[in-house]
């Protein structure tokens, strides 16, 4: 969420602190994603004042059939970095989504989002990494 | 349009299908699945995303963080203690069961602790006192040892002899019956503090006929009603009146207390 480990060392030690203080207060939500929505709107807000990258018109490529030998080439601090510069929600949808941690159904309750933005997002986000993945590492027969 | 509607959804939700088996999915998201399995076109996303994930999934944590996520356990088990588990319902429940049950196994063999032979017809009799009324008995004014020859003359009952400690008390009156055993009983009404005797035949040995006799006085208790029993010559003789024990002791000599 926010490509910078400094940060998002802030951010957890934060959310963590409001945690315990909740639960020594004896008002810990019941909702059962409260911990990972609050830790989402700190990260949002930790970026709120940074500089933010220029709305550059991303090209889109289809998936190529190569792409997961192509995603094994990066390392994974560099698509860390291509998550957290996704404009939001984009950028909460994609990192929960790959941390495969969960379903869609928590995705759309944890970002707000409706199905049909969700599906939107991901499908775009994936053409987008393809085709940074092709101009970083070009395979032959591709344009 | 309903079938545009529905295949816009099932596009939707395999976009977001889950990247490993780790993720449940539901009866619409298994379907579309199911529907898109086999295409090129979602076997190139699922490809797709397993490496994606594989790749994040190797994102560096701050060592600061990633001591959170060690193998111990972040909150320590709660302690057991004594007083944890006897708040737990079924402890709770358990433990009063047990202890009504304990109760009564107390309450029996103390109960048993007092008996002998012929304690539980002098316990029924002392029913029979509670329910009897002074109308019930023919009147009879005299002192309570001159009834024995009454009870042998008209009735043909040896032995319904009154202990010497009861001898000199005053009728009202007395009658005899039988019980649900057929045994014949003597009941005899004093004047004195509403107090009852009872003559009645001991009980026998089942095999040998023999008197199971006993020495001394034996208290029974029932409904708020206390005997002193005493047993001669096969028949038991009791002194019954309402109250306790203390009522009772007064009239007995002091080395059979």
């Amino acid at each position: 969420m926010l490509g910078d480990s400094r940060k998002a060392q802030e951010v957890f030690h934060a959310t963590l602190r409001e945690a315990a203080q909740r639960a020594a207060r004896r008002e810990l939500p019941s909702e059962p994603f409260w911990l990972f929505r609050e830790a989402r709107w700190r990260c949002l807000e930790a970026t709120k004042n940074d500089l933010q990258p220029e709305a550059l018109e991303i090209g889109e490529h289809d998936l190529a059939p190569a792409a997961a030998s192509q995603i094994e080439r990066l390392d994974p601090v560099q698509i860390a970095i291509w998550i957290s510069a996704a404009p939001d929600p984009q950028r909460s949808a994609l990192a929960l989504f790959y941390l495969d941690e969960f379903d869609y159904r928590e995705i759309l309750d944890l970002a707000e989002l409706k199905l049909t933005e969700l599906s939107c997002l991901l499908a775009k986000g994936r053409r987008q990494l393809q085709a940074w993945l092709d101009a970083k590492f070009p395979q032959p027969g591709r344009v | 349009m309903k079938m545009l509607s529905l295949m816009r959804r099932q596009r939707a939700l395999l976009n977001c299908a889950p990247i490993t088996a780790r993720q449940s999915a539901d009866h619409s998201m298994r379907a579309a699945m199911s529907r898109a399995d086999g295409s090129a076109e979602f076997d190139n996303q699922q490809n797709f995303d397993r490496a994606a994930a594989r790749l994040v999934r190797l994102i560096p944590i701050p060592a600061e963080s990633a001591e959170w996520f060690s193998e111990k356990d972040l909150v320590r088990a709660s302690q057991w203690t004594w007083k944890k588990m006897m708040r737990n319902p079924a402890v709770l429940a358990i433990s009063i069961a047990v202890a009504v049950i304990a109760g009564v196994f107390v309450f029996n063999f103390l109960s048993q602790l007092n008996d002998f032979p012929g304690s539980a017809t002098a316990r029924k009799l002392l029913g029979t006192a509670a329910s009897t009324r002074p109308v019930m008995l023919d009147p009879v004014n005299a002192e309570a040892e001159t009834l024995s020859d009454l009870f042998f003359m008209k009735y043909g009952l040896e032995h319904y002899d009154v202990p010497a400690e009861f001898a000199d008390f005053g009728t009202i009156g007395c009658r005899v019956f039988e019980d649900d055993e057929s045994r014949r009983i003597a009941q005899i009404w004093l004047a004195e503090k509403r107090m009852q005797f009872f003559l009645f035949p001991a009980e026998r040995d089942s095999k040998t006929g023999a008197v199971l006799g006993f020495p001394g006085w034996r208290y029974v208790h029932q409904e708020g009603w206390t005997g002193a029993v005493t047993e001669h010559s096969g028949v038991c003789f009791m002194a019954a009146i309402r109250g306790g024990d203390k009522d009772l002791q007064p009239y007995l000599k002091p080395a059979d207390k």
